[in-house]
Formats: structure tokens, sequence, C-alpha cells
């Protein structure tokens, strides 16, 4: 899995490419709770490189917005694969996040 | 074994009580005389006291009379010879005055006239001599100063007529002494008349009286004591008492009996009393007393009581000290003596310890006597002989008795060897059984093998009777169903078959009950012959039990030419055969109660669900609960076989993966990999290819995190198998701890609010949603998760 993480004027844009599953989400999880530390209160996943997610990548998804809903900030996705998209729904996810089609969509809400 | 004894010292238990209890025996035996004797000798003393204070009472009586009889006889012939007028009065004088000098206790005589009678025209004339220093002085007394006639002396033999003795008294002119005086009347005849013409005295000094009286000895300090009628002291050794009334003295006392003795002493009797002492103490003492008959007088004796005693104090004294040694040495000896007699007992408790610790070969102590610790020695030599020989005989007999249960043990050994053990079943199939025994060996069988891959026969039996024999007829029978069913005729034939055997050499009319059939793995059916043996059970998915009531023929090795059917059996998806030997239904409790058969299908029904070998060990701990340790009267045989309906399995090198695991999440990587290789052999559509990697994941992570609580390495096995063009199975198995992902609820992770979903069970929820079918086996102790994605 690799990250990416893009500042605009309107919110950070973190890119996951690849796989996110229980060998590798401590690393999200500890650059979310980094960008969170440092006041970013508007985070946009992109998620159009991710092929792969596990309970314990959507665990720390979870996380995150559960910790920005509470400073009031917003935390949306984006661009999720078919399949990834699959599994959002099998969990019951896609109420809970925002999500957007494209990039593009998403820093509309912002 | 082990005894023990008590420790006893012999020394001080024995040895000590005895001298004890022996002296205190002694003690009071000879303490009663002690106390008698004193008593008695007390008496005696007193009573001898008595007499001799009386007999020396008399003695002084006698002798003071002695001395009054002549003083009074003497003066009396005087007197009576004046009546004759030729007896001058200077005839008298003279024989008076030689009377005086010869008479020790006498010392002067007196011849007193009346008025004018004695010297014509004198008016007193008395003519007085008196012994002083062995001479005689003689004066004529008579005056003013000295009126005699008013004397006592004078006075009492003129009143009376009669002589008398007067009190004591101190002559004073006179005798110039203290002394008593007899005086005799003194008749003449005047002119043809008797008249009184005066007296005749004979003075005795009380000096005299005190020679005798202290010559008196009674104990230490006992004195005499002489007194007069009127009580007044004659003589008494004590100082400041002469001249003193008695009955003065004796009012100065306590005792009222000391008054009672003087009054009776005063009244002229004769007696012996207590009294006080008449000296200053005033101590207890003793009086004997007696009159002197002659002057009214009476003589006493007082000794003090704790004299007279005092012989005996000291006998008792000297007697106490003898006493008290002997006792002593009397406890030396006893001690010495019995110590000597318990010492052998002490050896012999020696020895006992040490016998009772297993030293059989102890010396006992040699007594050469024939007292009753030489005895008791023997007995006991005995007795230790007889323990060995028992012991020795014991172990031999212990020696045997273990070779015929180690030979039983190696016997049931080989019997539950011959067991089948392996269950090794098709996927879809489940078998599991045991065996207990009633006895190291048992007349129990079962069995199960396969005919080819695709038919099982299975067996279950019970030999009536039980131990070696019932176990070589089981034996027997297993071999002979192994030979026959293998020939591949039918059951029914096979049973035939084997009973024709069996009855053929049966000398012990034994015989068999038996269950066998052979099912069909690949169609689930089975074909099965029940040969007298009790209905097996077939228990479905927790709804019922039924049992297969068909018999087909009596137990095998009763009837030679017996003729036996076959029952026909198609298994439901789940459903488990259980096929049980009567000592199920027959294991008795303690309060005499069957297990029975409804207990048998309760405990069935509760099990439902469960694997083969979770039915059986879960039945038998059942029957051992119900038993409370009542001992198993029959050997208990219980076999499960369970079937599931599932697609055929076609197990082929192209179509079969496998992954060993460790327990680390760096694994995944390799999971990955290998899905996505089978994915492109397989043609297995991506999105299928990543739910089956996210499941495998999820169940995974859940058996790295939980399956174990040690830290140590275990292996996880991955199974992958197409099982059809469009389907893929997944077999997931690991030796951790029991967890059936079926039973989970994964209701919280959608109703509860999100702060509270629990993503573990998010994991479950994708297994369940993502896969078409989810199957979970316990078996052999392990998890078997089995997925099927068709697509």
């Amino acid at each position: 899995m690799e990250l990416n993480e893009q500042k605009t004027s309107q919110c950070v844009i973190l890119g996951i490419t690849g796989r996110l599953d229980t060998t590798n989400y401590n690393v999200l999880e500890k650059k979310l709770l980094e960008l969170i530390d440092d006041h970013n209160e508007k985070i946009l996943v992109e998620c159009s490189k991710m092929d792969y997610v596990s309970s314990s990548g959507l665990r720390i998804l979870l996380m995150a917005l559960k910790k920005i809903t509470m400073v009031k900030g917003k935390f949306v996705l984006c661009g999720l694969q078919e399949n990834i998209r699959e599994i959002f729904e099998i969990s019951g996810f896609t109420n809970i996040f925002e999500i957007y089609g494209t990039q593009e969509e998403a820093l509309k809400v912002f | 074994m082990r005894i023990k004894f008590p420790k006893i010292t012999f020394y001080r238990g024995i040895a000590f009580r005895y001298s004890i209890f022996f002296l205190v025996a002694i003690t009071i035996i000879l303490f009663i005389p002690l106390v008698v004797g004193y008593g008695t000798s007390s008496v005696l003393i007193m009573l001898q006291a008595k007499n001799d204070a009386a007999t020396k009472t008399n003695q002084t009586v006698t002798r003071i009379e002695n001395v009054l009889q002549p003083t009074e006889l003497v003066p009396q012939t005087l007197v009576r010879a004046m009546e004759n007028p030729n007896i001058s009065n200077t005839d008298v004088i003279r024989i008076a005055r030689e009377f005086i000098l010869q008479d020790p206790y006498v010392f002067g005589t007196c011849l007193a006239f009346e008025p004018y009678q004695g010297e014509p025209g004198s008016y007193w004339y008395a003519s007085y001599a008196y012994e002083k220093n062995g001479h005689l002085q003689s004066k004529i007394l008579g005056s003013k100063s000295y009126d005699y006639f008013k004397m006592e002396w004078y006075r009492l033999p003129k009143i009376t007529g009669k002589p008398a003795w007067t009190e004591p008294y101190y002559d004073k002119g006179g005798g110039d002494t203290l002394m008593c005086t007899y005086s005799a009347p003194v008749f003449r005849n005047l002119n043809g008349i008797r008249k009184f013409v005066g007296v005749l005295t004979m003075d005795v000094s009380l000096a005299g009286f005190a020679k005798i009286v202290s010559e008196v000895k009674v104990s230490d300090t006992g004195y005499g004591i002489l007194i007069s009628k009127q009580g007044k002291i004659i003589v008494s050794p004590i100082a400041n008492l002469a001249d003193k009334n008695i009955l003065d003295v004796a009012r100065q006392g306590k005792g009222v009996e000391t008054m009672w003795a003087i009054r009776d002493m005063l009244k002229g009797n004769e007696g012996f009393s207590n009294m006080d002492g008449l000296e200053a103490k005033k101590r207890p003492s003793f009086l004997s007393y007696a009159p002197v008959p002659s002057t009214g007088w009476s003589f006493g004796i007082i000794f003090p009581e704790d004299e007279l005693y005092d012989d005996m104090y000291s006998f008792i004294k000297v007697m106490s000290w003898i006493f008290g040694i002997s006792i002593t040495i009397l406890l030396i000896t006893t001690v010495l003596i019995t110590r000597r007699m318990t010492r052998p007992i002490v050896r012999l408790v020696e020895a006992t310890h040490k016998i009772g610790h297993g030293e059989f070969d102890t010396k006992l102590p040699v007594r050469k006597s024939k007292d009753e610790v030489a005895q008791l020695t023997r007995a006991f030599a005995e007795m230790r002989d007889e323990l060995r020989s028992y012991i020795i005989n014991l172990e031999e007999t212990t020696t045997a008795k273990e070779k015929i249960e180690s030979e039983l043990k190696v016997a049931h050994t080989i019997q539950m060897d011959m067991l089948p053990r392996g269950f090794l079943t098709p996927d879809n199939w489940d078998l599991y059984a045991i065996l207990n025994p009633a006895k190291a060996v048992g007349g129990d069988l079962y069995d199960f093998f396969y005919l080819d891959p695709d038919h099982l026969c299975i067996a279950v039996g019970d030999v009536a009777g039980k131990g070696v024999p019932a176990a070589l007829f089981m034996m027997v029978t297993r071999t002979l169903l192994r030979a026959k069913a293998l020939a591949g005729i039918p059951i029914n034939m096979v049973m035939e078959s084997i009973n024709r055997e069996l009855c053929q050499d049966n000398p012990n009319q034994m015989f068999v009950t038996f269950f066998a059939a052979v099912v069909d793995l690949k169609n689930g059916t089975m074909e099965f012959c029940n040969a007298g043996h009790n209905f097996p059970l077939v228990v479905d998915g927790g709804v019922t039990v039924k049992r297969l009531k068909e018999r087909h023929g009596f137990p095998l090795g009763v009837q030679e030419r017996g003729r036996y059917n076959a029952g026909f059996y198609t298994f439901s998806d789940r459903e488990v055969l259980v096929l049980t030997t009567d000592g199920i239904t027959d294991a008795l409790n303690t309060r005499e109660e069957f297990f029975s058969e409804i207990r048998l299908q309760e405990t069935l029904l509760r099990m439902a669900g469960k694997s083969a070998r979770e039915i059986t060990t879960g039945l038998s701990d059942e029957i051992e609960k119900f038993s409370e340790g009542a001992d198993q009267a029959d050997d208990i045989t219980i076999l499960a076989l369970q079937y599931q309906v599932i697609t055929d399995i076609k197990r082929d090198v192209m179509n079969y993966e496998m992954l060993k695991l460790k327990n680390q999440l760096t694994e995944l990587d390799r999971i990955a990999l290998k899905i996505e290789e089978i994915s492109e052999q397989w043609n297995i559509p991506p999105k299928v290819s990543m739910e089956l990697n996210l499941v495998i994941e999820e169940l995974f992570t859940n058996v790295v995190f939980y399956a174990w609580d040690d830290l140590s390495e275990h292996e996880i096995l991955l199974e992958l198998t197409m099982t059809d063009p469009d389907a893929v199975q997944v077999r997931l198995t690991d030796d951790g701890k029991p967890f059936n992902l079926l039973e989970m609820k994964v209701d919280d992770v959608f109703d509860k609010p999100l702060e509270e979903r629990k993503i573990g069970g998010l994991g479950i929820h994708f297994v369940r949603e993502m896969m078409s079918e989810v199957l979970y086996q316990r078996s052999d102790n392990k998890n078997i998760v089995i997925l099927t994605r068709k697509f």
C-alpha cells in the first residue's frame, strides 16, 4: 500500500494505492492520526487506486470518521472501485460515510 | 503397613507408679497401729499414773499417820493414867518429855492447868518443854500476854472433852514455830467428882511434815500438798502458799473442776481429778487425794498432764523417725526392683518398634525364666515369625496377582489396539467410536473398515459374558466379520456365514448380539443386519431421535442354520447413526437406577449437531456422571456415524491447492499471492477472487489473534479446491480452541451505534454474506471451516 498526501486550500487529499489489509492498516492509522493532530479537520480520501480493503482497514477509516466528526470537521471518501464499494455496502458503511464518485464531486462539498 | 506404638518409658511409668502405690499402702497399714497404739497407750499411761498417784498418796498418808499416831497415843495414855490419883503431874511431865526426845516429829509438850489447879495461887500454870538442838528446854507458860485459855489448843479439848488437833498456827511465846498441836483433856477425880483440870499437848512441827511431803516424787515437777480440815495449807513445796487457804488459791484458777476437786478433798474423800495447778503457771494437772483420818487433814499429789505423756511423746518421735527412714529405704528398694522387672518390657518395646517398621530380623531380648515377661516375649517372637511368613506369603500372592493383572492389561491393550482407531472418512462423513470395558478385557466390540473406497462396513457387537472368554469370542467374531465382509457378499449373507462358523465350534454355548452395516459413502445409504442386538438410534438435526426397529434373526452363535434378512436406510443431511450396546441403558447408579433408553435419547438430543466424537465422548461422560461412581457392570460401546450431504468433491492435483501457514500475520501476503495464482489458473472472476481473499484474511486473522492463549508457533492449514467449474471450496483448519463462527451473533454489527460496533464481528459478517455455503466442524480437537463460493 502506498499513501499520497496532497494539501489544498480546501482540504487534505489522501490517496491510497494498492491493498489495505491487516498487514498494513497501521500505516494508514498513523498517517490519519498525524493529520488530525495537526488540525487538518477536512480530509478527502481518494480510493480510486485502492484495490483491496479488509475489515482492519475499514476499522481505521471508521476511527478517522469518528475523530473528525467529534471536532466538527469533514471526512469524505471518493472514487471507490466497484468491488470495494460492494464491501462497503455489505458492511453497511455506505450509510455512515460520505462517498462520492469522483474527486471533483467530492471537492465541491468542502 | 506401619504400626505406630506410643512411646512409653517404662522406667517412669510402671516402676514409679507401682512404688508410690505400694508405699501409700504400706504407710496406711503401718499408720493404723501407730494411731491405735497411741490411743491405747495414752489411756494406759493415764490409768498407770492414776494408780501410781493413788498409791503414793496413800503411802504418804500412811507415813503422816505413822507420825501422828504415836503423837496421839502417848497423851491419850497419859491422860487416862492421870485419872489415877497416884500418878502425879510431875510423872506425866517426865514421861511426856521423855517421849518428845525420842520422837523425831514431836518437838514440844505442855501440861496446862485450869486456873489455880496447877500451882496453888497461880492463875495460869502451864509446864512447857521443847526440844532444841537435841536438848530439852522447859519453861512455865501463862501470863496476861500469853493467855492460853483463849488459845485453840486449850479451848478445843476443854469444850469437847475430847482430844483434838489444832489448825496450824504460829505459837508465839510458846514453841515459836509453825506447828500443829494435839491436845488431850486431863480429868482428875476431886472429891469423888471427875473434873476437867487441864490439857496435855503434843506439838508437831510442820517442818517435819514438809520433809515427808517433799519426799513424794511424781513425774518431774509433781508435788504433794497437805491441807488441814479447814483448807489451810499445812505443807506445800510451792513458795507463798504456806498458811494460805487452799480454797482461796483454787479460786484463782479458771477450771470449775479445780473447785469441785478441792471441795471433795475437804469433805474428807479420796479421789482423782483434773485441775489447774496451784503454781503460778497453773498448768493443766491431775490431782490425787486422800484424807488423813486421825486429824481430818487431806493430802494431795498434783502433777502436770504433759509430763505424764512426755515419755510417750518421745517414744512416738523415735518411732516416727524409724518409720520415715524405713519408708525411704522401702521406696528405693521398690523402685530398684520394679525397674529391674520392667527392663525386659522396655527392651521388648524397642524391639516392637523395629518390627513395626518392618525389621523382622530384630532380635528379641532373651529371657531364661518362665515368668510373664518371658511368656510375652515368646508370644511376641511367635507373632513376629507369623507376621514375617504372612508378609512373605502376601508378597508372593501379590506378585502372582500382579502378574495376572499385568497380563490382563496386555490383553486389554491388544484388544483395544485391534479396534480401529483411524477414524478416516470422506469429508461429509464423520465417524467416532469408543469402548470402555467393565473388566480389563471385555466382550463388546465395534469395528469399521472400507470394503472399497466408497463402501464402509461398520459393526457393533456384545458377547454374552465378560472377561477373557468373552474377549476371545469377540475377537473371533471380528476376524470372521472382516474375512466374510471383504468377500463382497451382502451383509445378511455375511451374518449367516459368521453365525454358521460360530455355531460349529462353540462348546461353551457363547453367542454375540451383533449389528453390522455396509454404508454407501457416495449416496448416503446403508444396508444393515441386526442379529439380536439392541436397536440403533438415528438423531437428526436436533428434533427427533428414532430407532431402527428391525431385527433380522437370533444373536450369532445360537442357531446354526439361522437365516438373516437385511434392512435398508437412507441418511438425510446431518443425521447421526448411533450404535450402542446394552451396557449403556443398563448402567446403574448408586441408587440402583438404570441409565435407561429415555436418558440415552435425551442425552443424544441435547448433543444434536455436534461431531461424532463429541457425541460419543459426551454420552460416555454423561453415563459416568450418572453412575455416581458406582462400579461399571457391563462394557460400554458407542459408535456414531454422521452424514452430511455436500457436493461431490473431486480431488485432483489440478484443482486442489494447499498452504501450510504459521500463525503470523505476515502470512497474509502468501495467502494473497496464492489466491492470485489460483484465480488465474481456475478462471476465477476478480470480484470472487477478492472476496475469497477478504474472507480468508478475516478468518485467518481471527485464528491468529484468538485461537491460542500461548505465544508459540502453530500451524494453520488452508486448502483450496475447485469443486466445480464454477465453485471453489475453502477449507481452513486450526488446532486452537473451539470456535464455531456459525454460533457467533452478528446483529451487534448493525444494530448498535457507530461507536459500539465490533470490528471482529464484521469479518464474520463478510464471510456469511460473501460465501455461498459455510460449514463448521470440530473434530480431532481441530476447528475446520469449510466455505464454498459459487460463481
